[in-house]
């Protein structure tokens, strides 16, 4: 041993005990942070994947081109990749063939590959020279075709031949759609497509360096070339995920998101300082012998900060590599419900950010924390350690109040409330859970705004209008209606953009039906008004939005086909699954008044929930339908199992938020008994009987739980009404309502947490010898 | 008045090798109003005596009985509660409750049986205490001698049967040791209390009405020895 602060170790092993419950807190938070951080990165990182395969590398595509504006943007400092791209037939509705099957021709540079990665190469090589092309993989199989082999594609203006140079891995689209697609550089399109023009036909996909900031860049590339806001599009799902967007309701996700994440670090800091402050006690009278021993201030100081650096040596290991341990159980979880969307998840990936999140605020608090106690004991006077004193932490400032309460409730309050600062790290820390539920909690209503497929009027499949009109015939709901699968089918007809005036000002609406289910559906939505004369077509329901309020009763004018036409609002609906989006209003009417304000006689929309899910009877249905309309059995599926990992995602925290408070509240009561265990002995031998000293534990624990409940009531619900403003009726319009269910679970939560709290440490308080107590101080 | 009646008490620790007998057959008893101290060693064995006879420990054999009745043959709950009703305790280190205040800490017994003290005779002990102007101080705002005499008043609050005192100016220096041993002589002669005292002051014992010496587990009383000091 060279020096006094070799003791640590020794020190460590011997109180290994003592400061199991201070590391396990450590561990717990450093856990917390660490998987609640590395998880969101290991998120953002499968979603940047998840975009970039499905949408592609691209940031931004510039219209209206000339050669110079591409030689610009080409030339521009921040653009890491551009290529140009046009295309023709993509809706396969032209008269574009290889053989009689649609063919999609398609134009752009070489560095075409590099933004959009789903599209590969497999064989040969880019074409360079005029007439040369690529051609998708299915073409070859079908033709058995090899490089250098000539095709020939029949279009509106006559037959092209084209030298294939290689071949392409066919897209889903293509697969889906059974069609072809033939490949070539922008310069053999213009020359083959001799009426295209890099202004009307071409777009120009950038990329931009990692680091830059792609709005800045935007901006000052719009204002240098002279491109307007029309001319510039942005890939909105990559930038998302990049934190790159301007989206207002993507910016405030992140504000949202930003909160949580704070108060996730915050909860984890006021776990580790809570654990610390409650071993104050012990620690401070062994701390005051060193200095009775002959240790200067300073050396307590030393010591105090290196023996807290020795706990983290373990602690915060152990807590990333659980951590680590849990997101990839996690990630293999969501890979495995939805591979469609989670498919690019790391199965066992890194998260450098969970992990020096994790680092950083453990070992922040663990020595912020530390200070306190070794702030103490420096200041311990040698003489309170050696007079049997030397528990001065608990030398009370002011008396309990027994006028109000018995003994022991009266000493168990003021056991909890004498020190302010203890009382305060107890209460912000309980209060906290709370806090963090109801906080999360909202993550809960937004994914059942968000993915609807539980709710009653989720088809299972929809058949839709190919160009959105109304020509899906009454006929063929009631042929579908009849067949012994449909369980129930239900349609909609819509009018879209339909110039409407309300209050005296113009403003644009999209009119649709319902029919009994759905106005029954939306009779929770009904703010004020009557859904049954919406539903016997006396007036019409208006979806309230910002710039679309109203009242029962109000008149509103809409321009159909048939000209203006004068209807009363019959009702307000807060929310509707279908909203036009921008700046148009939503109006729904029952399908006789549908009829009578449009003219139109057919649906747009059938959607249908069926008893029998086999895929024969999908067929069947399929087959009735007939190929006229787009028909989707494939939707609710997927946004199931989206709806499932993200359940997985907001339960699973919320569970870890409530036993994080089930810990931190056993852990605390539990430090605080064993800190003041020496106190409950003299107590005994002076003749306070076992339940009386459950009863004043109870008393602290309660006190404790009576505060953080206020506060994080005080402090929870302002936070869940900004953040329910934020992402839920600034969204969908629903107004929000106190969380009462989900402050009664983590109020239940914690108060179960507190009874246990107090039955733990009642064994140790059996288990506590009076003479071993009383002789030990 | 038979008051404390130990017999053929034995504690012993350990086993085997490391077994250690702290107590070997002691025997004694003790009458109403008499004042005893028990001398001995450091580790001869006194403070065990002491635990055993206060219930805070539980003998290996032996009985001892208050008033007639076996401490050791009630459950836990009535023995605590017979403790705090028949024994005041004195320690060494005060075990005073910093959270109240020199009243609270006295009336503290009466307080646990959700009982109110007379005001008269609170008043009273705090007179005899010398401590009536520091009734509203917490122990921490007092000094030691204070201390141990605020100890003094909770054990009589409850005019228990036994007082049973460990090393009671253990942590006092000449003046105040002397000062408790007077209040100790004085509750003695005036309440007609039965105390027993531990001590290796063997000075203290001047105003006792008996000695007892434990050495090494073995109890022998010395007998009365009133303004005789011991050799």
């Amino acid at each position: 041993m060279k020096n006094y602060l070799d003791l640590i170790p020794v020190s460590a092993k011997i109180h290994r005990k003592q400061t199991r419950m201070t590391r396990l807190c450590i561990m717990i938070s450093v856990f917390l942070i660490s998987a609640i951080f590395g998880m969101a990165d290991m998120f953002l990182m499968s979603q940047k994947q998840q975009a970039i395969q499905s949408d592609g590398a691209w940031h931004a595509a510039f219209k209206g081109l000339d050669e110079e504006k591409t030689a610009l943007i080409k030339a521009w400092p921040e653009v890491k990749t551009a290529s140009r791209y046009a295309v023709t037939n993509y809706r396969l509705d032209m008269d574009y063939k290889i053989d009689g099957t649609q063919t999609v021709l398609c134009g752009f540079d070489q560095e075409f590959f590099e933004l959009y990665p789903a599209v590969h190469l497999i064989d040969g090589n880019f074409p360079r020279k005029a007439n040369e092309a690529l051609v998708s993989e299915s073409v070859r199989e079908r033709k058995n075709l090899m490089a250098g082999d000539t095709l020939e594609v029949t279009t509106p203006k006559g037959p092209l031949t084209f030298q294939i140079t290689g071949f392409i891995e066919d897209t889903s689209d293509m697969l889906k759609n059974n069609a072809f697609g033939i490949f070539m550089n922008t310069e053999v399109y213009l020359s083959n497509f001799q009426d295209a023009t890099l202004e009307k036909d071409f777009v120009c996909f950038v990329e931009f360096m990692p680091g830059c900031r792609i709005q800045n860049t935007l901006d000052h590339m719009k204002k240098q070339l002279g491109f307007s806001d029309d001319e510039v599009a942005e890939n909105a799902k990559l930038l998302g995920v990049l934190m790159q967007s301007r989206d207002n309701y993507i910016l405030t996700l992140y504000f949202v998101a930003l909160i949580l994440a704070v108060l996730v670090a915050f909860s984890g800091m006021l776990m580790i300082l809570g654990s610390m402050n409650s071993s104050v006690a012990r620690r401070t009278e062994f701390f005051g012998m060193m200095r009775c021993l002959g240790a200067t201030g300073k050396q307590v100081r030393r010591f105090v900060r290196r023996e807290a650096l020795l706990w983290c040596k373990t602690a915060i290991p152990i807590g990333l590599a659980v951590s680590m341990v849990i997101i990839w159980i996690l990630c293999n979880m969501l890979r495995h419900i939805s591979p469609a969307y989670f498919g690019e998840m790391p199965g066992f990936g890194i998260s450098w950010v969970g992990i020096i999140s994790g680092i950083v605020i453990g070992l922040v608090t663990v020595l912020a924390a530390s200070r306190t106690p070794a702030k103490k004991a420096s200041k311990v006077s040698p003489l309170a350690a050696v007079s049997g004193n030397g528990n001065t932490v608990f030398a009370a400032k002011r008396a309990a109040n027994t006028r109000l309460f018995h003994i022991e409730t009266a000493l168990g309050i003021h056991h909890a409330a004498g020190s302010k600062k203890n009382l305060f790290l107890m209460t912000v820390s309980f209060a906290f859970s709370i806090i963090l539920f109801l906080s999360f909690s909202t993550g809960i209503d937004f994914m059942q705004h968000a993915l609807t497929p539980f709710r009653p009027y989720t088809p299972d499949v929809s058949l839709v209008s190919k160009e959105n009109l109304c020509d899906i015939p009454d006929s063929l709901f009631t042929d579908l209606k009849s067949n012994p699968a449909v369980r129930r089918i239900f349609g909609r007809s819509f009018a879209y953009d339909l110039p409407m005036q309300l209050h005296g000002e113009a403003k644009k609406a999209m009119l649709l039906s319902y029919e009994e289910y759905q106005f029954g559906w939306a009779i929770d939505d009904l703010r004020q008004g009557s859904m049954e004369a919406a539903q016997n077509g006396e007036g019409v329901l208006l979806v309230e939005k910002a710039g679309f309020s109203g009242e029962a009763g109000d008149e509103i004018e809409i321009e159909t086909k048939l000209g203006p036409q004068k209807v009363k609002i019959a009702g307000i609906l807060s929310y509707a699954p279908f909203d036009a989006g921008g700046e148009t209003g939503t109006i729904i009417c029952s399908e006789n008044l549908f009829r009578k304000l449009t003219g139109e006689n057919g649906y747009t929309i059938l959607d249908i929930q069926l008893k029998d899910q086999s895929d024969s009877a999908v067929e069947e249905i399929r087959s009735l339908a007939g190929s006229s309309y787009n028909f989707s059995d494939q939707s609710n599926r997927e946004v199931k199992a989206v709806y499932f990992s993200f359940a997985l995602f907001v339960y699973g925290f919320m569970t870890v938020i409530a036993l994080i408070a089930v810990f931190h509240i056993v852990n605390s009561v539990g430090m605080s008994v064993s800190a003041r265990i020496h106190q409950y002995g003299a107590m005994r031998a002076i003749g306070i009987s076992i339940r009386q000293l459950k009863f004043m534990v109870a008393a602290e624990t309660f006190t404790y739980l009576i505060c953080g409940l206020f506060v994080g009531l005080a402090a929870g619900l302002p936070l869940h009404y900004y953040l329910y403003g934020q992402i839920i009726t600034s969204r969908w319009g629903d107004i929000w309502s106190m969380p009462i269910s989900e402050f009664c679970i983590i109020a239940f939560v914690m108060m179960g947490s507190a009874v246990i709290a107090v039955i733990g440490p009642f064994r140790q308080i059996c288990r506590m010898s009076v003479v071993e107590t009383i002789s030990t101080q | 008045m038979e008051i404390l009646k130990v017999q053929n008490l034995c504690k012993t620790y350990g086993k085997g090798e490391v077994k250690v007998e702290a107590l070997k057959h002691v025997s004694f008893s003790m009458e109403k109003g008499e004042f005893a101290a028990i001398i001995g060693e450091s580790g001869s064995g006194k403070s065990t005596l002491l635990n055993c006879i206060g219930a805070l420990d539980t003998p290996t054999s032996g009985n001892v009985s208050m008033d007639g009745q076996d401490l050791f043959s009630m459950q836990e709950e009535k023995r605590t509660i017979f403790r705090r009703r028949n024994i005041g305790f004195v320690f060494q280190s005060f075990q005073l409750v910093s959270e109240l205040t020199v009243e609270q800490n006295i009336m503290f017994p009466l307080l646990l049986d959700y009982r109110k003290a007379d005001p008269g005779e609170l008043n009273e002990i705090l007179e005899v205490l010398g401590l009536a102007d520091r009734r509203y101080h917490l122990p921490g705002q007092l000094s030691g001698g204070q201390q141990q005499r605020v100890a003094i008043g909770r054990a009589l609050i409850t005019k228990p049967k036994l007082i049973l005192a460990d090393e009671p100016t253990g942590n006092l220096d000449k003046k105040n040791s002397q000062d408790v041993i007077d209040l100790l002589t004085q509750a003695s002669r005036r309440y007609q209390q039965t105390i027993l005292m531990i001590t290796h002051n063997q000075n203290l014992t001047a105003s006792v009405d008996r000695i007892m010496r434990v050495s090494d587990g073995i109890l022998t009383d010395l007998g009365g020895m009133t303004n005789e000091k011991l050799s």
